[in-house]
């Protein structure tokens, strides 16, 4: 790939890089964040994870971790479709170029 | 310990599955000639059945039985594994499963080696691989002999033997075609058994949460306050090691990144984790939520729980115990038929990964510097899938009694500390060097042994000593950071001209994991 330098310096090529990086750090570091914060906090306010979650008998601190595991599902799912495309449309560029 | 009722369904449902797993790797041999074909099915796995297969292969019967006991004893704490589970694998989705897909061939080590130093990143590669996945083997060995023993008075050395032997006939004869369609039925069988079992638990509280969770905390001696997070880790430096632990060791363990390559193309490989993480984190709601309702279920079983809240037999037979009360002897052996499937399927991944290191990595790469033929090399695996699999069956048998958790920490760790670091400084970095990466996975390496036999998991559990000289179970905040932070330091400092090529390499490296092949 002798055309790779080439193809760093195109802006349509590096647009798509930079939106690449956003989506990828932007939603790996947000998840891994969300995560930690939950984990800690369980130590620190225990009492309070342990309180039901609105009208139900089920603990705040395990349904906010459930919530935790459905977001990062739905995340997951937007992601793929979102970078999927992303790349639809940059092979179509190249191709057309 | 069974009666005839449980045995039989439980035999009936093993031997169908062993039927089918043997008609599979059969039907797989037919095809699996090239080395492509051995490691990767030659790349035509769909995205669908690659998700399935990761989440088997994650899926092991330690975190399906683990994390059910998990959540009977610990109550809430079980959530900080089954939330980093499912987080890490968004991670590896977000950060570089496509990117490890449009790099690499075969393994995890086609990547590293990408424009570095072949050989030498190589043999780290296959090091870190076979320090994985070893351990791995043998722990899930070791829990599968204990089960069969205790579930049906099949001595230990010939359910070892049994487990050890099939998922050798399965790589050798059916390479990664028949494992990924051995880990597709499996993943069937325990999402499909997991969910009865799911739906009959609930059953008993009519379907109703708030009855399920009301109840746990009435009979359970520590009341409410098994809702309360923090009994089993009350401190943010054991928190960060085990999230990194899970993180970074998911994203680094060889059986899993292998799979990225059996996949047509990065939007496969993107496509097949969508997949897997619907099933595992349903999964690990599930096992939640099954564990909990155990605690009034089995409160009053006194053949199963003792007054303390001991379970006979171990915390790992919660689910087991569960599913017989809920669902009577037939349903009871189908889960622990199902239970032994999963260890199968798990140990066939593991050991193709491991063969892979050997033969590919090692023998033919390192060795032999590539010049092998295709026909050689697939011989030269099957070979090594056949000495991997006696070794792990000799270390299975000798090491009876070994402690599993210390080996599976290892496992995970070594994946986080060595692999890891070594994989996301290669994709992400330009001015990794070789000398950087090997000082820091050796670096990592080390701390990881040292940090293990200072710590609770042999220090104290192993050795019988009164306090850890190390005081957190998970090293991998320690470990990890060690490993990033030498590679990181010798590569800036490495002014050779092999380095200044291998920075000149990174830009070809950057636009090939980002379009692939095109």
């Amino acid at each position: 790939m002798a055309d790779a330098a080439r193809l760093l310096e195109d802006p349509e090529f590096r647009k798509f890089m930079r939106q690449r990086s956003r989506w990828r750090w932007g939603l790996s570091g947000f998840l891994i964040l969300t995560y930690i914060v939950y984990a800690i906090a369980g130590i620190y306010f225990g009492e309070a994870y342990a309180r039901p979650f609105f009208g139900t008998s089920i603990p705040i601190g395990m349904a906010v971790g459930d919530l935790i595991i459905v977001f990062s599902i739905v995340l997951s799912l937007i992601y793929i479709r979102i970078v999927n495309r992303l790349e639809d449309e940059s092979v179509r560029e190249q191709d057309s170029q | 310990m069974t009666d005839a009722g449980g045995n039989l369904s439980a035999i009936a449902v093993f031997i169908a599955f062993v039927t089918l797993s043997l008609i599979i790797t059969w039907w797989a041999a037919g095809r699996t000639h090239s080395a492509g074909q051995f490691y990767t099915a030659g790349g035509q796995i769909t995205g669908f059945q690659n998700g399935l297969a990761l989440a088997g292969d994650f899926m092991s019967a330690a975190s399906f039985l683990g994390l059910t006991g998990l959540a009977f004893i610990g109550g809430a704490d079980v959530m900080l594994f089954t939330v980093a589970i499912t987080v890490s694998w968004a991670f590896i989705l977000f950060a570089f499963a496509d990117r490890m897909r449009n790099l690499g061939r075969y393994t995890f080590a086609d990547v590293v080696a990408y424009r570095l130093q072949p050989e030498r990143m190589r043999l780290l590669a296959a090091t870190g691989t076979l320090i994985v996945a070893i351990p791995y083997l043998i722990a899930q060995m070791v829990g599968a002999g204990s089960l069969i023993e205790t579930l049906f008075g099949l001595p230990y050395m010939a359910a070892v033997l049994v487990v050890g032997s099939l998922m050798t006939i399965y790589v050798v004869f059916g390479g990664m075609l028949a494992t990924t369609w051995v880990q597709v039925t499996k993943a069937v069988l325990l999402l499909g058994g997991g969910t009865v079992l799911l739906l009959l638990v609930l059953a008993q509280f009519g379907f109703d949460f708030n009855a399920l969770f009301d109840r746990a905390a009435e009979v359970h001696p520590r009341k409410t306050d098994i809702f309360k997070p923090g009994g089993l880790y009350d401190d943010p430096i054991s928190i960060l090691s085990l999230a990194l632990a899970f993180i970074c060791g998911t994203a680094g363990l060889p059986h899993v990144l292998m799979r990225f390559f059996t996949v047509p193309d990065a939007k496969q490989a993107r496509r097949s984790i969508g997949y897997a993480i619907v099933f595992i984190g349903y999964f690990q709601v599930a096992i939640v939520i099954i564990g909990i309702a155990a605690i009034s279920l089995l409160s009053g079983h006194a053949e199963h729980v003792d007054d303390s809240g001991r379970i006979a037999g171990g915390a790992n037979m919660v689910a087991i115990y569960l599913s017989r009360l809920v669902g009577g002897e037939v349903f009871f052996g189908l889960i622990a038929a199902v239970a032994f499937a999963t260890i199968l399927a798990v140990v066939a991944g593991i050991l193709l990964s491991a063969s892979a290191a050997v033969a590919h990595d090692f023998y033919s790469n390192v060795i032999r510097r590539g010049e092998i033929s295709d026909r050689a090399e697939v011989r030269v695996s099957r070979w090594a899938t056949v000495v991997i699999g006696a070794v792990a069956i000799s270390l299975s048998v000798l090491f009876k009694n070994v402690n599993v958790a210390v080996l599976s920490t290892i496992a995970l760790a070594v994946a986080a500390s060595v692999n890891f670091p070594a994989i996301f400084l290669a994709l992400f970095w330009k001015n990794l060097t070789t000398n950087g990466a090997v000082a820091g996975g050796l670096t990592g390496l080390v701390v990881v042994v040292v940090l293990v036999v200072l710590g609770p998991t042999v220090w104290v559990a192993v050795l019988g000593n009164e306090t850890p000289i190390f005081p957190y179970a998970y090293p991998t905040l320690f470990s990890v950071a060690a490993a990033f932070a030498v590679t990181i330091v010798v590569s800036l400092a490495d002014r050779s001209p092999r380095a200044a090529l291998e920075r000149a390499g990174y830009p070809a490296q950057l636009v090939r994991s980002e379009i692939g092949k095109r």
